[in-house]
């Protein structure tokens, strides 16, 4: 063991020049670019790359929510349920008499009643996060197939800032990309330069002696839950406005996997402590490059997740290869 | 004299009281053995899922048949998940009810366990998704058929002088579904007679808006010149629709579709997101299976599988001009 402990140091002594897994996945980003530029017609156009960043903005959102979560050494597998449940909620309410504005506030408490209980499962009962959030979202889900009879909830017609968040632009870019942003970077700012940002950090990378040192690791944790619960209303609303309605079956499609998935890839390691936004960003980058230069060449569905899944593949084992996994690397907890 | 007159009024009393006796042997031919048959049957129903609109509107038209003739009606819903239906599926033809109603997901999946359930002397009736196996009966849609009413919609109007091109999108729900296979048949038909048409992508949406909308907002930076676009389902074309307003070219892409015919297509077509949607009628749909239902229970002296019949329900074009009435039903309508 300790001599295994010490190759792995002898080896990083060896290589002082690190490539990261975000940078293994920027330069994939970047060469796939740069091909779809030369053998797609229309796809280096400024309609084309607005349209992309517009398709990835809703996965963007919630992977930014699961980055966040990660960082601190969880996992959120409710985001999609409280994504759907929280806005059809929301929809439903407005049928009842609310405001869209008030049945919005309403959504926004009931979302973030979901994320405290989620969290106080986690740092009070002490349940493991996958197991917490994987039964967490078949709650959220259930009870809200129990409330509402229809799968798809259309928004009420006439809410004009909706139909703006929709399909609205600002400066020539759509304004559900700048919302994506704007998430983005309001995360990395807390991340980086808060208190409670800092604490995530420390409670991900070692929780037991972020809690000996006397960090506030409880309600650090549970904070983090609700306001991953937020981020995932707040694309719901986002995708409401987007296509005039909410389709509650997104629960049970794929959607969370790719979610976790872009924050895997970008290089945020599932041991918590590591990584930021800008992980996030490269990694949802990568994959809208993907989809949408496979989507202009017309592959059949089949073949787009082949390709999809070749390449992220590829990507997690040439990181692999590139940094090996150590004593010092792999923690308890990685998966 | 007193004595008299009263036996006379005793006498009238009595024939009076009497001719309702008559009357009550009045029956409406056929309607006591009708009754009988039905009594105390029992019809169990496995849908793909209770959440969506056709959904709805078949169980609201059983369960009044149910509630008025009194037989039993259930619903076993396994919430898209296939392996769930299969239990459903298994635990049905244990329960051995009278008659089972069987909503296909693919064209494989159930048709062992149909097989079975035939043989364990069960009348099946397959409403509106097929399986390979063919069973007592089959009420929907003539899925061919709405290939090329579709397509022949895009055909008249892309082929018409004054189309912006004769470039057309085929948004399927999964490639899978029986429906999908069937349509694309219809479709692949209404191209080879009209070979000038050009199938620019053939993605399918996941019967999901949102990657409708994606998959169309990619297309229409690459063929601004779009002239029309078809899919599979009303709910999910909707997103198609909303990348089509956002682009502004609500005049130049003629978005056709099919659907239940529930009010919210109706709503979509005045809100300019869908152009044509072929109504199939759910409800009358149901009302069709219904008869093929009590028919089973009047022959029980037919054992299971010795007929096999199909028929082909309603389907009308529903635009602008007749979103309205009968063409927009709502569940509580039906009831």
């Amino acid at each position: 063991m300790a001599s295994n402990v010490q190759g792995a140091r002898d080896g990083k002594v060896k290589q002082p020049f690190k490539i990261s897994q975000e940078g293994v996945v920027t330069a994939i980003a970047a060469i796939l670019f740069v091909v779809f530029s030369v053998v797609l017609d229309k796809f280096l156009t400024q309609g084309n790359i607005l349209a992309l960043l517009k398709n990835v903005a809703i996965l963007g959102m919630l992977a930014v929510g699961m980055g966040f979560v990660v960082v601190g050494r969880g996992i959120d597998l409710t985001m999609v349920a409280v994504m759907v449940v929280g806005v059809a909620f929301a929809i439903w309410l407005a049928t009842q008499g609310f405001t869209f504005g008030q049945a919005i506030a309403v959504g926004a408490l009931l979302v973030a009643c979901c994320g405290l209980v989620t969290g106080v499962l986690i740092a009070v009962a002490e349940v493991p996060p996958i197991f917490a959030t994987l039964a967490m979202a078949s709650v959220i889900y259930g009870g809200g197939r129990v409330a509402f009879n229809s799968d798809v909830l259309y928004a009420p017609d006439g809410i004009g800032w909706l139909t703006f968040i929709g399909s609205g632009t600002v400066l020539g870019i759509p304004v559900s990309v700048i919302i994506f942003f704007a998430v983005a970077t309001l995360i990395a700012l807390f991340l980086r330069f808060t208190r409670f940002g800092r604490f995530v950090y420390a409670s991900g990378d070692n929780p037991d002696t972020a809690r000996t040192m006397g960090l506030p690791a409880r309600p650090v944790l549970i904070l983090q839950y609700v306001i991953s619960a937020l981020i995932a209303y707040a694309a719901g609303i986002l995708l409401t406005g987007l296509v005039s309605g909410i389709n509650t079956r997104l629960y049970n499609s794929t959607l969370i996997y790719d979610v976790l998935l872009v924050v895997v890839l970008g290089g945020i390691s599932l041991s918590g402590g590591q990584g930021g936004v800008r992980n996030v960003m490269v990694g949802t980058v990568l994959v809208g490059i993907l989809i949408n230069g496979m989507t202009i060449m017309n592959f059949s569905y089949t073949s787009q997740n082949l390709i999809k899944s070749v390449i992220l593949l590829g990507a997690l084992a040439l990181d692999a290869v590139i940094n090996p996994r150590d004593e010092q690397t792999s923690q308890s907890g990685d998966i | 004299m007193i004595f008299k007159k009263m036996t006379v009024a005793v006498l009238t009393a009595a024939m009076l009281a009497g001719l309702p006796a008559v009357a009550k042997e009045i029956e409406q031919v056929g309607r006591q053995t009708y009754l009988e048959s039905l009594k105390d049957k029992r019809v169990i129903f496995i849908p793909l899922s209770q959440g969506m609109d056709l959904n709805q509107a078949w169980t609201a038209v059983w369960q009044r048949h149910a509630d008025r003739y009194g037989f039993e009606f259930q619903v076993r819903d396994p919430n898209m998940d296939t392996a769930a239906g299969i239990r459903a599926l298994q635990g049905a033809i244990a329960d051995r009810p009278d008659v089972l109603i069987v909503q296909n997901p693919d064209i494989q999946t159930y048709a062992r366990a149909l097989k079975q359930a035939q043989q364990a002397g069960i009348k099946i009736l397959q409403i509106n998704m097929q399986s390979i196996t063919q069973t007592d009966s089959y009420v929907g849609n003539d899925w061919i058929e709405m290939g090329r009413l579709e397509g022949g919609e895009l055909a008249r109007t892309c082929l018409a002088p004054d189309a912006p091109s004769k470039k057309i999108v085929w948004l399927a729900g999964v490639q899978t579904g029986a429906a999908n296979i069937y349509m694309r048949k219809g479709l692949d038909e209404i191209l080879a007679e009209n070979p000038e048409l050009e199938l620019v992508s053939d993605q399918p949406a996941d019967y999901d808006s949102e990657k409708a909308r994606q998959i169309t907002e990619t297309v229409l930076q690459q063929h601004p010149d779009l002239c029309g676009i078809m899919g599979i389902w009303d709910n999910a074309e909707v997103g198609a629709g909303a990348a089509v307003l956002a682009a502004g070219k609500q005049d130049q892409v003629t978005i056709v579709t099919n659907g239940a015919g529930a009010h919210t297509a109706c709503d979509s077509i005045d809100k300019g997101l869908l152009d044509v949607v072929y109504n199939f009628n759910a409800p009358i749909q149901a009302e069709i299976a219904a008869q093929q239902i009590s028919e089973f229970m009047q022959h029980p002296d037919r054992p299971a599988g010795s007929e096999k019949t199909v028929f082909f329900g309603p389907i009308t074009r529903v635009d602008a001009s007749n979103a309205t009435g009968r063409n927009c039903w709502t569940i509580d309508q039906l009831k």
